[in-house]
């Protein structure tokens, strides 16, 4: 099986497997990264969300020899235990989560969003750049309170 | 063929790309985007025995103007149309499409030449493509040939290219001072719903309020493949387009399609829907067109 080369949150990785393989299964069952979770496993739902240079995308949708020497960045690349991501924080002051698993695919998300911004983004904008991720629990109010509240403390 | 038996080769250019498609076009399959093809792959509809890698060819990722044309390599990206500026001034109708397709995640994968090659009857950016005169650039190792879009589909997922070919660019014609275009969309929500009818229209509007001079509709889902709406569009310069008008260019849509009931919708709601989509877009486009 051929070495494939990568980076995940700024650590170089190589794994030996199948190219056909899904990087999101790569990431939990050979990195034990299983902060991504499959959901629909056809793009619709959001929760296996990692970034992919800057850009936000569907690893649930991507093969692991697609990505050869690509830089990965997954949740557990988001803030740490002991220092959380500001957004991180926000979600936490915002109650913007219940049952956990759609939340690191809408933390990637947000990270990706907000970092290619300058400005605080409307309600409007904000569901538009989430409209991708669903949250079955509760609804989005918080989560949408939570992004507003990050945005606005990166951009005062 | 289990997923952990498909080998992957990655192509560094296209010609490299075009020589392993001459020789083992049969067993292999082109990944894009991926949006379409593994999820085909998951579901055991869409197997080859090799992938041919072709996201990182960057030599078919550009837009750019060429002499009264509009180039659009077949590698990018429904985000990359979106944002274009060109694309947003010159051709609006398919950046509004583009925008439409999918959410974040799937904009940022999903490729033009993939959502042409995928041939779904409920493709977003293929009803913006056929109102802008798109024609498609197919090459193979041996021969390059540009087609009509509307030559290339035979039906749903079945199209005119070849084992051997890959669609290098999708060109266009941009839109000119007095033309307006729409996409308009119909979908269970408004993110990440395939299209139960979609639209696009595109009008060159004369000095007189409301007159149209010509235009092109073309709807989408509603048909095997997109199909223009030729007698509406004959309709738009019978007079100008007043809200009456309209509502009579609307009452006629349902005769230009021929859709069938599916599991996202009956043919009887989309002929409804085909009529009340035109009609909102047309509304639209003239609202625009008198606030500019």
């Amino acid at each position: 099986m051929p070495e494939i080369n990568f980076t995940v949150n700024g650590r170089s990785v190589s794994v030996n497997t199948y190219p056909a393989k899904t990087l999101l299964d790569v990431l939990r069952e050979d990195l034990d990264l299983t902060g991504s979770k499959e959901c629909c496993g056809k793009g619709e739902c959001g929760s296996c969300s990692v970034i992919v240079g800057d850009e936000v995308v569907c690893s649930c949708l991507i093969l692991v020899g697609q990505i050869e020497g690509e830089e990965i960045q997954t949740v557990e690349g988001v803030g740490s235990l002991e220092q959380l991501d500001p957004l991180q924080v926000a979600f936490l002051e915002c109650g913007a989560t219940q049952c956990g698993y759609c939340t690191p695919g809408i933390i990637v998300a947000v990270k990706a969003y907000l970092e290619k911004l300058n400005r605080i983004p409307t309600q409007d904008e904000i569901k538009e750049a989430l409209a991708g991720n669903l949250c079955r629990c509760t609804g989005y109010v918080k989560i949408i309170e939570a992004v507003a509240k990050a945005a606005k403390q990166q951009f005062v | 063929m289990r997923v952990s038996e498909i080998a992957m080769v990655t192509p560094k250019t296209v010609m490299e790309c075009l020589m392993y498609l001459s020789n083992r076009g049969q067993d292999a399959r082109l990944l894009a985007g991926g949006t379409d093809a593994i999820v085909q792959m998951k579901e055991k509809v869409g197997r080859p025995k090799i992938w041919i890698n072709i996201g990182k060819l960057d030599e078919l990722r550009f837009i750019r103007e060429v002499g009264n044309e509009i180039h659009i390599g077949s590698l990018s990206t429904h985000t990359e149309l979106a944002n274009s500026k060109l694309i947003r001034s010159r051709a609006s109708v398919l950046a509004e499409a583009a925008e439409r397709v999918g959410a974040t995640q799937i904009r940022n994968m999903g490729t033009i030449g993939g959502n042409i090659a995928t041939a779904s009857p409920a493709g977003d950016t293929l009803p913006a493509l056929y109102v802008l005169d798109a024609e498609l650039e197919l090459q193979s190792f041996a021969k390059k040939r540009r087609i009509k879009i509307a030559d290339f589909f035979l039906g749903p997922r079945r199209t005119l290219l070849q084992n051997d070919e890959i669609i290098t660019k999708i060109i266009i014609k941009p839109m000119q001072e007095n033309e307006i275009g729409i996409f308009e969309k119909l979908g269970p929500r408004r993110a990440q719903a395939i299209s139960i009818v979609n639209v696009a229209i595109k009008l060159s509007m004369g000095s007189k309020a409301r007159q149209c001079l010509a235009g092109k509709i073309a709807f989408g889902s509603v048909a095997p493949t997109i199909v223009r709406a030729s007698k509406c569009e004959a309709m738009l310069t019978l007079g100008l387009l007043t809200d009456q008008h309209i509502e009579d260019i609307g009452k006629v849509a349902w005769r230009e399609v021929s859709p069938i009931s599916d599991i996202r919708a009956s043919a009887i709601y989309r002929k409804d829907m085909a009529g009340a989509l035109l009609i909102r877009g047309l509304y639209r486009l003239m609202k625009r067109w008198e606030d500019q």
